[in-house]
This record gives C-alpha cells, structure tokens and sequence, in this order.
C-alpha cells in the first residue's frame, strides 16, 4: 500500500436522529468519494428499516402487527431481531427492545399506531422469529431497536468501506462508533458532570466503542427524572450521573452492551467478557473504572489529575 | 476480587474557561466541495438568492411549523447545460450548543437528493447566540480546498439530536414550495 497517495475523506450527514460521521483514506477523492456514499446509503437503509418513526419500516409494520400474525420482513430488521433475542438471553432480560411502551409513556418516543400499549416490557418471548425471515407476534408489545440499530448500521457502513478498498476509516453514528484498518484512532468521550468537555480517554484500533449517559436525555416526568436507559426489570429508568463505554469487536455487540452495563455497572465485568468486549464507566468525579482491554491513554495535557492512589487489582498499571 | 481498575482522570472540580474557547468544532467541506458532491454532473450553479418578507417567513412558519430565523437564503439553480437538475441550498441552524452550517440539495421535482454537514461547532459559551461570533465562520467554507486539520475529535458519547436539521429541512421544503417551485 502506497500511503505518500493516500486520501482522507470527512463527511457528516444526519440519519439515524443524530449525526453520522465517516472518515475514510482512501487511493483517490473518488475512490473514497464512492465508498462514502455507498457506506451512507447502508445507513439510510438501516434508518428506513428499523426506525421507531418511520411509518414503513419494519419495526412499524410489527409494532401495527397483531398477535399470532407473522410478516416477512427484511434480511438485516431479522439479523438485528436475532441479535437481540441473544443479547436479552446473556443479559437476563436486561437488554430488551420490547420497552417501546415505557419510553412512549415517557414521551421518549410518539404514542402507540392503532393498538395499545403495553408499558411493562414482556420480553424476549413477545417475537418468535421463523424461517425465511419471517416472524410472528407472540405478546401485545412495541419494540424499539434504538438501542442496536445504531451499532449494526454502523457496521454495516464498515462493511462498503472495506468492501471499496477503503484502507482505514472511522464511522460514528451520534457517538457509536468503530474503526477499522491499521490506524489507531483516539476517542474523545465527554465528562459526564460537564459534557462540553471533551476527554482524549481512548485510543481504538480494529474495534468499536458506544457510550450511554444521561447528561443529554434527562427530563422530568411525573415529578421525578427519567431518561431513556429503562431497567426492563423494574421499568424504571437509571439516571445515574457516570457514562458507561463499550469496547467489543462490532458496533452492534457494543451498542446493545452499553445498554445491559448501564444498569449492571461494576457487576457487568463478565458479560462484557462474554462478548470478548471490555468496558469503562467515567463519573461525575471524574473517576474512571475500567476492565481489562481497554486501552485507556492519557488525557492530562492541559487538565490536572487528581494524584489519588488507586486500587491495584491488575498486574498492569495505569500512570 | 475486582476486575475493575480505579484511575482519576480529570475532577469536576476543574474550572471549566467560561466560554473562550468553542469546545469541539470541524469543518467537513466548502460550498464549492459541497456543490459538487452532490451534483457531480452539473455545470452551473447559478445565484438565486432569496429574500423574505414578514408574510413570506410568517407563511413557511406556518407551513412547516419551524421557526424562520433568517430573511435571506443562499439558493443556486443547478444546470447541467440547459437542463435543471434541481436546487442547492445554504442554511445554518442554531441548537442550544451547536451551530450548524448546512447544504440541503433538491432535485428537480422538489424532492430531498442530498444533505451534507458543512461546519458543526459546539459550544457551552454564549458565543452561540452572538451574530458577531457566528459571522466569523461563514468565510471558512469558501475557496476550492480545505486544509484538513489534524485536530479532528472523535467523540463517543451520549447521542446529540439532529432534529435542528430535520427541522431544516421541513422548512427549507416550504421555502421552495412557496418561493421556488416554478
């Protein structure tokens, strides 16, 4: 590879209800230029399939559905369904895209289309998914996917990158991101107590990153503060002040496990584990926790830190 | 035992410069990238800037139910020879935060082709609603090329809402329908 010709390409557009940015170096403009477009237009087709919004997408279609009906729907809304189903299996129920009804209750998202809602969340028996790409209503339940949707289209961008002979690049959607190639990338991730600072925390090379927090999405509801981050099993909303990050080898495996470490914190070591991902929770303090395997750099310069001694519980140390 | 490593980071405690500096800013590309980007075919995009009156703005308020900030809007008519290919528009929109600067392309028939970020600036200062402060950056998308900075951030965090854009562009369609359209 030739890098004295290399090309690097920025862009951002909004889809997805947020920004989606890509980075990509590429052999020429128009190289890079082609491999953007088409990596956009995965996204958008992951938007126009899965959107919660969307009065066609296949989310919609099953949230209309009624139950013990079944409908083909598209090959990715199955692979993203399935994915879920495993992940709410490791996670206990924890990650659970039936919680539409509660974030609806919340005005997270807009009411029910035509049929009632159900606020507590039932779980992964609500869908059985079929051969074929078909799948049938088992419970009357509204699922949202915006808590892997973005991950998946994010890998999916990934994929018409390399597949356009893009050599390295970066796609972060709102925050979900991933890199790829043999460019170590540093991720900035925002302190929770003061979100416009922005903390040069990790450096990611060949995997991806998702971070949950509340700081943007706090509101009140009834007199007391709810966010969208839903314990399923309590349906009660953690509004906690830290922000939890994932590191694991795909943006969706990422995406979903910020979701299921939001309400298990420190005790989500060995999900994370279990997806080969490690994972980091930042508070308000400035404080960070962080499991084995992720590559935490440095982010004093210009900022002071706090000389407090740390726990060692790990032959490695972090300066 | 932990599997859990404690480390300190950066105190809350730290004095955070009160709106001197913008906190995150990038530049992805200039009008002219813009233009070409999403019209590759074109070979002219010719002036027709907008200007509005109080009825007009009141009229695309109301038809798009989105606040009308600005009186004027920069519109090019893009040809490819004596055949319209549609229309490129400039906007920015103003978030609590962020300043947006924005390019919504049209194809002929008025529907969405293409929309692409041409400058996101985020700040926690006031500078966001200073006209003076904002001015400062609408120079920056002219000239054939932009220098790349290498002070690019990658942030992962909590997701930022694109609903200014959104918002935008339901605006935008009510400016063709009523200022545009032929």
């Amino acid at each position: 590879m030739n890098s004295c010709s290399s090309v690097e390409v920025r862009r951002c557009r909004p889809l997805l209800g947020t920004f989606v940015e890509i980075i990509a170096t590429g052999e020429s403009e128009e190289q890079a230029g082609d491999a953007v477009a088409k990596a956009y237009a995965a996204v958008a087709r992951v938007q126009a399939l899965m959107s919660f919004y969307e009065p066609e997408s296949d989310v919609t279609r099953l949230n209309r559905l009624a139950v013990d009906r079944t409908i083909e729907i598209n090959p990715w809304t199955y692979e993203v369904l399935k994915a879920a189903a495993r992940m709410h299996k490791d996670s206990a129920g924890i990650f659970d895209i039936s919680i539409a009804g509660c974030l609806q209750q919340w005005g997270y998202l807009p009411g029910p289309r035509g049929r009632a809602v159900a606020k507590r969340s039932i779980g992964g028996q609500s869908i059985a998914l079929l051969p074929d790409n078909r799948v049938r209503l088992l419970q009357p339940v509204q699922i949202d996917l915006g808590g892997i949707a973005k991950g998946f289209a994010v890998d999916k961008a990934v994929e018409q990158l390399e597949g356009g002979g893009i050599a390295s690049g970066l796609v972060n959607a709102g925050g979900d991101l991933r890199v790829f190639g043999p460019r170590e990338f540093t991720v900035h991730v925002r302190h929770p107590a003061a979100p416009s600072r922005l903390l040069p925390l990790v450096r990611l090379s060949n995997a991806a990153l998702a971070t949950s927090a509340a700081y943007f999405s706090r509101k009140k509801w009834n007199g007391h503060w709810v966010t969208p981050l839903v314990n399923p099993l309590r349906t009660r909303s953690r509004a906690g002040s830290a922000s939890v990050s994932v590191q694991a080898p795909t943006c969706l495996v990422a995406d979903a496990l910020t979701k299921v470490a939001v309400v298990l914190g420190q005790n989500s070591a060995r999900i994370l584990r279990a997806h080969s991902a490690a994972g980091f929770i930042l508070k308000g303090t400035g404080e960070v926790l962080a499991t084995e395997g992720v590559s935490l750099s440095d982010p004093a310069r210009g900022t002071e830190l706090c000389h407090k001694p740390f726990e060692r519980t790990h032959p490695r140390i972090y300066r | 035992m932990s599997d859990w490593i404690r480390r300190i980071v950066a105190p809350s405690a730290i004095v955070i410069a009160a709106g001197a500096v913008p906190c995150y800013a990038t530049t992805y590309l200039t009008i002219a990238q813009a233009q070409k980007l999403c019209f590759p075919e074109a070979t002219q995009f010719v002036s027709a800037d907008v200007k509005l009156n109080r009825e007009q703005m009141k009229s695309i308020e109301k038809d798009s139910g989105v606040r009308v900030r600005l009186d004027a809007q920069k519109v090019w008519r893009v040809l490819a020879g004596d055949k319209s290919l549609g229309w490129f528009i400039q906007d920015e929109v103003l978030g609590k935060h962020e300043f947006i600067q924005w390019v919504l392309a049209l194809n002929a028939d008025g529907s969405v082709k293409q929309i692409e970020i041409l400058d996101y600036r985020e700040t926690y200062g006031y500078e966001i609603r200073n006209e003076k402060w904002r001015a400062q950056f609408h120079g920056k998308q002219h000239g054939a090329k932009l220098k790349l900075d290498d002070d690019i951030k990658n942030i992962s965090g909590a997701t930022l809402s694109c609903r200014h854009i959104t918002d935008g562009v339901k605006r935008l369609l009510s400016l063709y329908e009523l200022m545009l359209k032929r």
